[in-house]
């Protein structure tokens, strides 16, 4: 091997533009040489920026780095140009179970099965399918053992966020997560929930009956806030770049989740 | 004397479900001007929506969430919507439930500059 490796070397070093690159590039990223694989990985793709293999190959070396965007983000640039690349789509089906998404790595193990990947694939897809019910089993049980894990399933991405509180605004489920990754849910919820009182006392006086949902829009995000089971209040905060519409929907199937979870617990 | 606010209340007025449209001062929920219907107690709207708003927008800020522009409240026989931060004075709708929320929402967060 260290004969081969020398060879293309200098096959490479007499023509630049050799394809040598694929071979050699990932010949030192078998022998656990990934950053010189990287520099050659990266030359050769500044002489072949559309070629889909040199990008593959990029995309396993920043696999070795443990760089999982960025080899995301090169098997994505593969399928751009080979939208049948089987190693892009198997990369990513790996990608995405590393991220704990099972359905994303699911179809794209299922998309390299259907283009004759091989048995490799077919036990990855067992793995994934059975990762992911037992994702599901975990959850469950996280949420029974930890009622931060409430909306987990929920919510959908990351800049969404939802919390139960009490009528003393006291938090009794889920997170609420700022931009650094703090959770800032006592701190919310003490807060916000005096705005219920105020809202209780406002619908009496006018007289329109009882409230059933507040909205606002702040520089930041939108919030809605519902009241729901035992006289709490869930709140779920979205990017401003998110449709009204949207953060509604997402408010009822919390409102539901938490009604659920509090007539579950006085049951128990 | 001419109500440079009377324009925006007319086009707030004639919006499908809207009761009454007002603008008033969060500070002490005092009506400034307002299109009411008849026989509604225009000042007892605005203290409560004022004070709502205010509350709002005091806990979001308290929250660090920042200042709130629209603040919707939804209720089984009718809903207020308001905009404002820009100044004390607050745009404020009270509409029927069936009122289209997306045109009152345009339309008041259109005439937001107006409060500045």
């Amino acid at each position: 091997m260290a004969d081969d490796i020398r060879r293309w070397s200098d096959e490479l070093a007499r023509d630049p533009g050799s394809l040598v690159f694929l071979r050699l590039g990932e010949e030192l990223r078998r022998q656990g040489q990934p950053d010189v694989a990287m520099k050659i990985a990266l030359r050769g793709l500044e002489r072949h920026p559309n070629h889909a293999d040199a990008h593959d190959l990029l995309a396993r070396i920043a696999i070795d780095l443990s760089d999982l965007s960025r080899a995301a983000l090169e098997w994505k640039t593969v399928l751009q140009l080979d939208p049948s690349h089987v190693g892009a789509l198997k990369g990513l089906g790996f990608v995405s179970y590393q991220h704990g998404r099972f359905e994303e790595a699911e179809r794209y193990l299922q998309q390299a099965a259907a283009l004759g990947a091989g048995d490799s694939v077919a036990v990855a897809l067992n793995t994934v399918r059975r990762s992911g019910e037992i994702s599901s089993s975990v959850v469950d049980a996280q949420v029974q053992s930890d009622s931060r894990w409430l909306f987990a399933d929920l919510l959908t991405d990351e800049q969404q966020t939802a919390i139960l509180v009490d009528e003393n605004g006291y938090v009794l489920g889920g997170v609420y997560l700022d931009a650094e990754g703090r959770d800032l849910a006592q701190e919310i919820g003490a807060q916000l929930s005096g705005i219920s009182d105020e809202a209780v006392r406002a619908t009496r006086h006018l007289d329109i009956g009882v409230w059933r949902s507040m909205t606002f829009e702040t520089d930041v995000a939108s919030i809605a806030m519902a009241p729901t089971a035992y006289s709490s209040v869930v709140v779920v905060a979205v990017s401003r770049a998110t449709p009204l519409g949207l953060l509604r929907r997402l408010l009822d199937r919390c409102g539901a989740r938490a009604a659920e979870w509090l007539r579950d617990g006085a049951m128990r | 004397m001419s109500n440079p606010f009377r324009p925006v209340l007319e086009s707030l007025a004639k919006q499908r479900g809207v009761q009454a449209s007002l603008i008033v001062s969060e500070s002490d929920g005092l009506i400034v001007d307002a299109s009411l219907r008849f026989g509604q107690d225009g000042d007892r709207v605005a203290a409560l929506a004022a004070s709502l708003f205010r509350k709002a927008r005091l806990s979001a800020g308290a929250a660090r969430l920042g200042d709130v522009a629209f603040f919707q409240l939804d209720a089984e026989r009718g809903r207020i919507c308001a905009v404002g931060g820009r100044s004390d004075l607050v745009l404020m709708v009270v509409a029927e439930p069936n009122a289209n929320v997306g045109l009152i929402r345009v339309e008041l967060l259109k005439a937001l500059d107006m409060l500045a």
